[in-house]
C-alpha cells in the first residue's frame, strides 16, 4: 500500500480541490454552503483518523472499569435493575483490555524504511545480475514474490470503477 | 483571454475587419495540457465566417506533466499535414510568451468527429462502428510509422524533444540512452517504495533488449482516448505533444497498457484481421511478436510514467496543489500490477 500520499494527504487534497476548483464555479448559495460543509467534514476526518483506533481502544478499556465500578457503587441494592447492572459488570466488565494500537505515524515511517530497503536491494541486485551472478536472480525472485500479492491486494483495495475519469 | 485569442488570430486573418471569440470553454480530460474550445467569428471582405478552434496551453511549470515545446508540436502538425495522409489539426501557430495566454500555448483547428471513444466499446452507442474505426486507426498508425523521418522532422527536433540526453542516431543508442534517462529519473518518481516494480522493469528491460527495428516517428501517446471518429472512420489523431523519434513498437506497447487501464479493447480489433497487432504486421511487415509487445508496453509506459510520476511526486512534496495528480495515483495502480504480471511476479495474476 502506498504510504505517500497517505490518507491524510488525499483528504487535504480534496479540501484544496473544493476550494480551488469547485467553489469558484458554484452558482448557488446552497451549493456553496454544501461545499463548505464537505470541507469541514473532510477536515474532521483528517483530525479523527490518526487517533480513531487509539481512542476507541482507550475508551473501551476505560468502560471496562466504569461498568465494574458502577456495579460496585450499587453495593447490595436490590431489584431486577440492580441485578442486571451487576450481571453486566460480572460479564462484559471482566473482558480483557484491548491492546493499544500502534501510532499511525510510527507505522507509516517504519513501513517506509523497509520499503526503501527493498528498492535499494533491487538496485544492488541489478549490478550483480549484469555481472553474471545467477544467485542474484534467485534473490530478485524473493523480492518479486513479496510484491506480487501485495500489488494484487492493493489494486483490489483502491480500485473504483474502471479506467481514468476525465478521458474520452 | 478572448481578446488575446482574437489578437493572435489576426496574424492569420490580416484582411479581417473584426474577429470575435465566442463560446470559449475548457475541455475536460487530457491530463497534460489545459485545453479550451472556442469559435472565432471572422468578418471580412468575404462576409462572416465562424471557425472552430482549440487552445492548448501549458499548465503551470510545477504542475506540468510533460515538458515539451508547443513550437515543436506546431511544426510537427504542419509537417504531418504536408508529408502524410494522417489526419491532424491544422496548427495556426504558437505563443511562447506566457504574458499572452498565461503560459506557452498554441492554437489549432478543432477537428470534426466524436472524442467519446469509450462509446465504441462495451456495447456503447457506437459499438457497431468499432471494427471499421479501429481498422482505420491501425492503417493510420502504420502510415505514421512508415513516414520518411527526414521529411517529417527535417531539423531533428523530435530526436530528443524533452532534452534529456536521448541519442536517436541508432536504434541501439536510442534504447540505451532512453533507459539511462528512465533510470536517472527513478529518484524523481520513486516518491513511494510502491513504485518498486518500475525500477525492476527499467533494469530488466536494460538486461533483455529486443531485436532492433528502424526508428520512426512515434505518436508517443497513442491510446484509446487520443483520436476522433465519425461514420466508421478516424477523423483525427490528437495530442501530439509526446511525439518523437522512437521505436514503432512503443506506440503499440502504450496502447496495450492504456487499453487495459481504460477498459477498452482497441487491440482486439479489427476482428476479421485477427486483431490490431496482426493487421499492423500485415500492413508494415514488422512482424512484432507478443513478447516484443510486452517489452515495449513496459518501455513506453515508463516513458510516460517518468514525467507523470515526477509531477505526482512534486504534488506529494507539496510543490503544487493540483488535485488531478493525487487522483492519478490510484488508477495508475493498474500499471503496477500489469508490470508485475509481465515480469512474472508470483501472486500478481
Amino acid at each position: 500500500m502506498y504510504n505517500s500520499p497517505d490518507v491524510d494527504q488525499y483528504l487535504e487534497g480534496l479540501i484544496f480541490a473544493i476550494n480551488d476548483e469547485i467553489l469558484p464555479v458554484l452558482s448557488t448559495a446552497k451549493a456553496q454552503t454544501t461545499a463548505l460543509m464537505m470541507q469541514a467534514v473532510l477536515q474532521q476526518l483528517r483530525q479523527t483518523i490518526p487517533v480513531y483506533l487509539g481512542y476507541l481502544v482507550d475508551e473501551h478499556n476505560a468502560m471496562l472499569e466504569v461498568v465494574r465500578e458502577a456495579a460496585a457503587a450499587l453495593g447490595d441494592a436490590a431489584g431486577p435493575e440492580a441485578d442486571r447492572i451487576r450481571e453486566r459488570a460480572a460479564g462484559l466488565g471482566t473482558a480483557a483490555p484491548l491492546p493499544a494500537p500502534p501510532v499511525y505515524g510510527d507505522v507509516v515511517a517504519a513501513h517506509r524504511v523497509l520499503g526503501q530497503a527493498l528498492v535499494d536491494d533491487a538496485r544492488d541486485l541489478d549490478v550483480l545480475q549484469r555481472a553474471g551472478d545467477t544467485r542474484a536472480d534467485a534473490a530478485l525472485a524473493v523480492l518479486r514474490a513479496h510484491w506480487g500479492p501485495r500489488y494484487a491486494r492493493d489494486l483490489a483495495t483502491v480500485t473504483v470503477g474502471s479506467g481514468f475519469l476525465g478521458r474520452g | 483571454m478572448e481578446q488575446a485569442l482574437a489578437e493572435f488570430l489576426r496574424r492569420h486573418h490580416p484582411d479581417a475587419e473584426s474577429i470575435t471569440v465566442a463560446a470559449f470553454e475548457p475541455i475536460p480530460g487530457g491530463f497534460s495540457r489545459e485545453t479550451y474550445r472556442f469559435d472565432a467569428v471572422v468578418c471580412g471582405p468575404a462576409g462572416e465566417q465562424r471557425r472552430p478552434y482549440i487552445l492548448r496551453k501549458d499548465p503551470p511549470a510545477a504542475a506540468a506533466i510533460l515538458h515539451t515545446s508547443r513550437k515543436l508540436e506546431h511544426e510537427l502538425l504542419e509537417s504531418l499535414r504536408a508529408n502524410t495522409a494522417v489526419p491532424v489539426s491544422q496548427s495556426f501557430g504558437y505563443e511562447l510568451d506566457p504574458a499572452v495566454f498565461g503560459e506557452p500555448a498554441m492554437v489549432i483547428e478543432r477537428m470534426p468527429g466524436s472524442g467519446r471513444t469509450s462509446d465504441l466499446f462495451n456495447e456503447g452507442p457506437d459499438a457497431d462502428q468499432v471494427d471499421d474505426v479501429i481498422r482505420h486507426l491501425c492503417e493510420l498508425l502504420a502510415e505514421l510509422h512508415r513516414a520518411d523521418v527526414s521529411a517529417v522532422d527535417p531539423h531533428g527536433g523530435l530526436a530528443d524533444p524533452r532534452g534529456v540526453g536521448v541519442d536517436a542516431s541508432s536504434w541501439e543508442r536510442y534504447i540505451e540512452t532512453t533507459l539511462e534517462y528512465y533510470l536517472n529519473g527513478y529518484d524523481g518518481i520513486g516518491y513511494d517504495p510502491e513504485m518498486f516494480v518500475f525500477l525492476d522493469a527499467m533494469q530488466t528491460l536494460r538486461r533483455t533488449p529486443p531485436r532492433p527495428l528502424p526508428l520512426t516517428i512515434v505518436h508517443g501517446d497513442f491510446n484509446p482516448a487520443n483520436f476522433l471518429y465519425a461514420n466508421g472512420r478516424v477523423t483525427a489523431l490528437i495530442d501530439w505533444e509526446n511525439a518523437r523519434i522512437g521505436d514503432p513498437r512503443e506506440d503499440l506497447g502504450w496502447m496495450l497498457t492504456m487499453d487495459a487501464l481504460s477498459n477498452t479493447s482497441v487491440l482486439a480489433h479489427p476482428r476479421d484481421e485477427g486483431g490490431f497487432l496482426a493487421y499492423y504486421n500485415k500492413l508494415t511487415g514488422f512482424e512484432v511478436t507478443p513478447e516484443e509487445l510486452a517489452w515495449f508496453s513496459m518501455f513506453a509506459t515508463i516513458n510516460v510514467a517518468v514525467p507523470v510520476a515526477s509531477a505526482v511526486g512534486r504534488r506529494v512534496r507539496r510543490e503544487h496543489n493540483q488535485f488531478l495528480h493525487l487522483y492519478m495515483v490510484a488508477p495508475s495502480s493498474g500499471a503496477l500490477i500489469g508490470f508485475a504480471q509481465m515480469l512474472g511476479y508470483p501472486g500478481a495474476a
